[in-house]
């Protein structure tokens, strides 16, 4: 070896050493800053214009509702709020008292700040936020600490979705509303407006956004829940900040992760790494179920779907176990019902669960038996006279003409490998019964727009990967009044039954009562299977051990505002 | 005067083409499938928040008012704001570009730099082993899947050596030290950047290396390489000073069209290395439907290449001297 080369060598390996050896911001004092890696940058800190994952996992450590969800027995609890309000059912009315709190600047939260909220929600009928505001009438400021909530009719969800609202600060935004008033258009001018190191009321503040690189969050010392017991916890924070990094892919991640350049990474970790983390002694993974329904939706609008003993036929064709066995390896759960199992308090169980316990053969010889029931027949059935299950080929509807090819839509592998691989099995269960069935794998946004805007399909495997405890959903989803374009019935599902129960569950004050009802809007899906809930996903996240306990499980992970509030460093 | 003329044709070719590529954008981004506002909804929107946010938008207009305004827009500097930023579009991509640019066209220099040097000694050796070696090196690397190619570097470098970050443009340790100075900065920086530098080299000496090698043996068999030999003139002096810089030329043109199109990043570098780069705004705009990301980025990217190729003819010009325009 030259001597050039050797020089140029021992200067590469000097200079690469130097690094790792670099101190941490300098000081004296040891900080314990939590490293959090998020697959996507956040797009924005204005809270009314934040649709992303990644600044709503950010924004939920800046601002805070009045109420929350216990971690594990997932009932409401007060957050800003005192107590839980109690209902008026004379004056149809709420009334809550705050904490003690502050904002992040020092200056006090008010009942002025909440109504302040409310109040620009209204205005501005902000996205997202609006539908749950529509319906209050009016909100009064008693006095600084408790504000009343006057509705305009009973709705049930406003304890549960209303009071969870994140509450901004009116000094910071009352100039930004005003700006937006006097705009052409003035939501988007609200929207538009841009903020970098936001106001808030929760457990960390913002301190520096290095765009592209990192996100780093201070501990707020006017956190209102520091020192209080609040859900059974000592709160915290107990920790000093969190710096945001930025991935492209999983597999930086996770290999920084495994190096120690991050403590966690705050996305559901991918079958194919776990087995990989399992051996390492330093990363600790939790597995969690998730509010979250994978399904199978189709087209009651035209034909071959539009029959509600075809759609009972595929769902017995489709073997939601070998989904979750083969497809998602173990790491999931079977759904038999729309709302997640993991939602104890509104999940229902249904009568019927179409298929259980049965063998390939034996769904085959069931699907065809509804069918030919319901005047379907073959060209070769299914089932030949000797009652032995074969290919089936050319299915033919009551009415004797043959079944036109039909597609059913997935995300592509890139997007969701899980839906486009059940799109493929699926569609290998049907031609197997002599169905015409193509799993054509679209750009997630085709697929929306094919799905929500054009509304030209047969059938589709869609997701939705964070519903909420709530089970007002169900109404949007399936209530014939969502039927229309950009609405989320997408299935065009039509059930006068359905709709007066789902419209009296809204109205519905009393838990109880409530669930009875929500328990039947199950049991009518289940029946006419406008949607075939497939899987629920289990959340896997993985965590260093060696420098930060005290993670806190619950439904969705343990990326909640609960973990980082009484996470603590390790000793050293 | 002759060139000047030229360059003023061209000029104005450019003009029109710049146009045409403004409304073909337009066009193709309104007829793509999807909306931005589709993207957005959530159990949580209801179709009249889905209504307000298209009006609030202005995408409720006729599409030709829509494209009077963008034209209107577009020649007073306005672009926009990003529909899911909530920035004004310029600000995101001026944000982005310089990392884009850094990465990028330090690349498509050491590429060309590397590919010129090791094409010269392949042409020069024609038929040795050395030329076997670089000619079989310059095919394998230029055809191997990049993000294979940057998770494999990764992992030897960044996580089993320890060597170099894993991903980023920038530590938060040397950031937010309040010590750190512009040289520590610096540093932080040109140490993030070995990889991905190292990964696109990689990737795209080769194809210098091969246009270099094949205009050498072309330039060799020139009368006056015969003449410069019949001189007496040495072996080095022959290829370095009269074979060499002819046979360049070709490099000099694929060089300025690589300098353009480094503007729009590689998204899959700047993905598989998390550099916050413009080449990963364009596909997310792309697949979110934020139209006015989308376009602005298209437009520069239109505008750099359209310029980079005038900035070649008349670079061409100037250093050969047969070509005259």
């Amino acid at each position: 070896m030259t001597s050039k080369l050797k020089k140029i060598l021992v200067l590469g390996v000097v200079t690469a050493g130097l690094f790792p050896a670099m101190t941490v911001f300098g000081g004296s004092n040891p900080v314990h800053y939590l490293k959090a890696g998020l697959s996507e940058e956040p797009k924005t800190l204005n809270i009314w214009l934040a649709s992303d994952r990644w600044s709503l996992s950010v924004l939920s450590q800046i601002y805070q509702g009045l109420i929350t969800r216990h971690p594990e027995t997932l009932e409401l609890t007060p957050w800003l709020a005192e107590d839980l309000p109690v209902y008026d059912p004379e004056t149809l009315s709420y009334t809550v008292t705050l904490r003690d709190a502050k904002w992040s600047d020092g200056s006090p939260l008010t009942a002025q700040d909440v109504a302040f909220t409310a109040n620009l929600i209204k205005e501005f009928k902000i996205p997202r936020h609006f539908d749950r505001w529509s319906f209050v009438k009016a909100i009064e400021v008693l006095d600084p600490k408790t504000v009343r909530f006057v509705l305009e009719t009973p709705m049930a969800i406003f304890l549960s979705r209303t009071l969870a609202t994140p509450i901004v600060s009116k000094k910071e935004w009352e100039p930004v509303a005003q700006n937006a008033r006097n705009a052409e258009k003035p939501l988007t001018a609200l929207i538009n407006h841009e903020i970098k190191t936001p106001v808030g009321n929760g457990p960390f503040s913002v301190k520096e956004w290095k765009e592209g690189a990192y996100l780093f969050m201070t501990r707020n010392p006017h956190f209102f829940g520091s020192g209080q017991k609040i859900g059974g916890r000592v709160m915290g924070p107990f920790i000093d900040g969190i710096i945001f990094k930025f991935f492209g892919t999983s597999d930086a991640a996770i290999l920084s992760l495994k190096k120690g350049d991050i403590d966690m990474f705050w996305w559901s970790v991918q079958a194919g790494y776990i087995e990989d983390l399992q051996k390492d002694p330093k990363i600790t993974l939790f597995k969690n179920e998730r509010s979250a329904m994978y399904y199978m939706g189709f087209n009651l609008r035209k034909p071959p779907f539009d029959d509600a003993v075809l759609r009972r036929a595929v769902a017995i064709l489709i073997d939601k176990g070998f989904i979750v066995t083969r497809i998602l390896q173990g790491d999931g759960a079977r759904m038999d019902s729309v709302v997640p199992a993991g939602n104890k308090f509104y999940y229902c169980p249904p009568d019927t669960v179409w298929g259980e316990g049965l063998s390939r053969q034996e769904r085959v010889k069931a699907a065809w038996w509804l069918l030919k029931e319901a005047g379907y027949s073959w060209k070769t059935p299914p089932v030949n006279d000797a009652g032995a299950v074969v290919k089936g080929r050319h299915i033919r509807l009551p009415d004797g003409t043959p079944m036109e090819g039909f597609t059913i839509l997935t995300p592509p592998a890139d997007y969701d490998p899980l839906r486009a691989m059940s799109g493929t099995i699926i569609q290998e269960w049907l031609r197997e019964f002599g169905m015409p069935a193509s799993a054509k794998p679209m750009a997630f946004g085709s697929l929306i727009d094919q799905v929500k805007v054009r509304r030209e399909f047969d059938a589709f495997i869609l997701a939705y990967g964070k519903l909420s405890l709530d089970p007002d959903w169900i109404r949007s989803f399936f209530h014939s009044r969502h039927d229309k374009v950009r609405g989320l019935n997408m299935s065009g599902y039509h059930n006068p039954e359905f709709d007066r129960i789902s419209d009296e569950s809204a109205t519905v004050m009393d838990e109880n009562q409530r669930r009875e009802r929500v328990c039947r809007m199950q049991k009518i899906l289940m029946r006419d299977l406008p949607y075939i809930p497939l899987y629920t996903p289990k959340m896997i996240e993985a965590v260093r051990n060696d420098r930060f306990s005290g993670w806190v499980n619950t439904l969705e992970g343990i990326g909640n505002p609960w973990s980082f509030c009484v996470l603590k460093p390790e000793a050293p | 005067m002759e060139l000047w003329r030229y360059a003023r044709q061209r000029l104005f070719q450019i003009g029109i083409i710049f146009f045409v590529i403004l409304t073909i954008l337009f066009i193709l981004f309104r007829i793509a499938p999807g909306d931005p506002v589709s993207r957005m909804i959530g159990p949580e929107m209801t179709t009249e928040d889905a209504a307000h946010l298209i009006s609030q938008l202005g995408l409720d207009r006729p599409l030709w008012v829509q494209y009077v305004y963008y034209v209107k827009n577009f020649f007073s500097g306005n672009f926009g704001h990003s529909f899911h930023y909530g920035r004004p579009v310029i600000e995101v991509i001026g944000d982005r570009l310089p990392n884009t640019m850094l990465l990028f066209t330090t690349s498509v220099m050491i590429s060309a730099l590397m590919g010129v040097f090791l094409g010269k000694i392949a042409a020069w050796r024609k038929g040795e082993k050395t030329d076997t070696v670089m000619t079989l090196l310059a095919l394998v690397t230029h055809t191997v899947f990049l993000p294979w190619m940057a998770l494999i570097l990764i992992w030897i470098f960044g996580y089993r050596l320890g060597w170099f970050p894993i991903n980023g443009m920038i530590s938060e340790e040397v950031w937010l030290n309040p010590t750190s100075g512009f040289f520590a900065k610096s540093v932080d920086v040109a140490h993030h950047m070995i990889l991905p530098l190292l990964t696109l080299s990689l990737i795209y000496f080769g194809s210098y290396l091969l246009i270099m090698r094949s205009a050498m043996l072309e330039t060799l068999k020139e009368d006056y390489i015969l003449t410069a030999r019949a001189k007496g003139l040495t072996e080095k002096v022959i290829r370095n000073k009269h074979a060499s810089p002819n046979a360049a030329l070709p490099v000099v043109t694929s060089v300025g069209l690589s300098l353009a199109f480094s503007i729009n990043g590689g998204a899959l570098t700047e993905t598989v290395f998390s550099w916050p780069g413009i080449g990963r705004e364009l596909v997310f705009s792309v697949s979110n439907n934020d139209y006015p990301l989308a376009q602005a980025a298209f437009l520069l990217i239109s505008a750099v290449v359209l310029v980079s190729n005038l900035v070649v003819d008349i670079l061409y010009a100037y250093l050969d001297p047969r070509i005259r325009y």
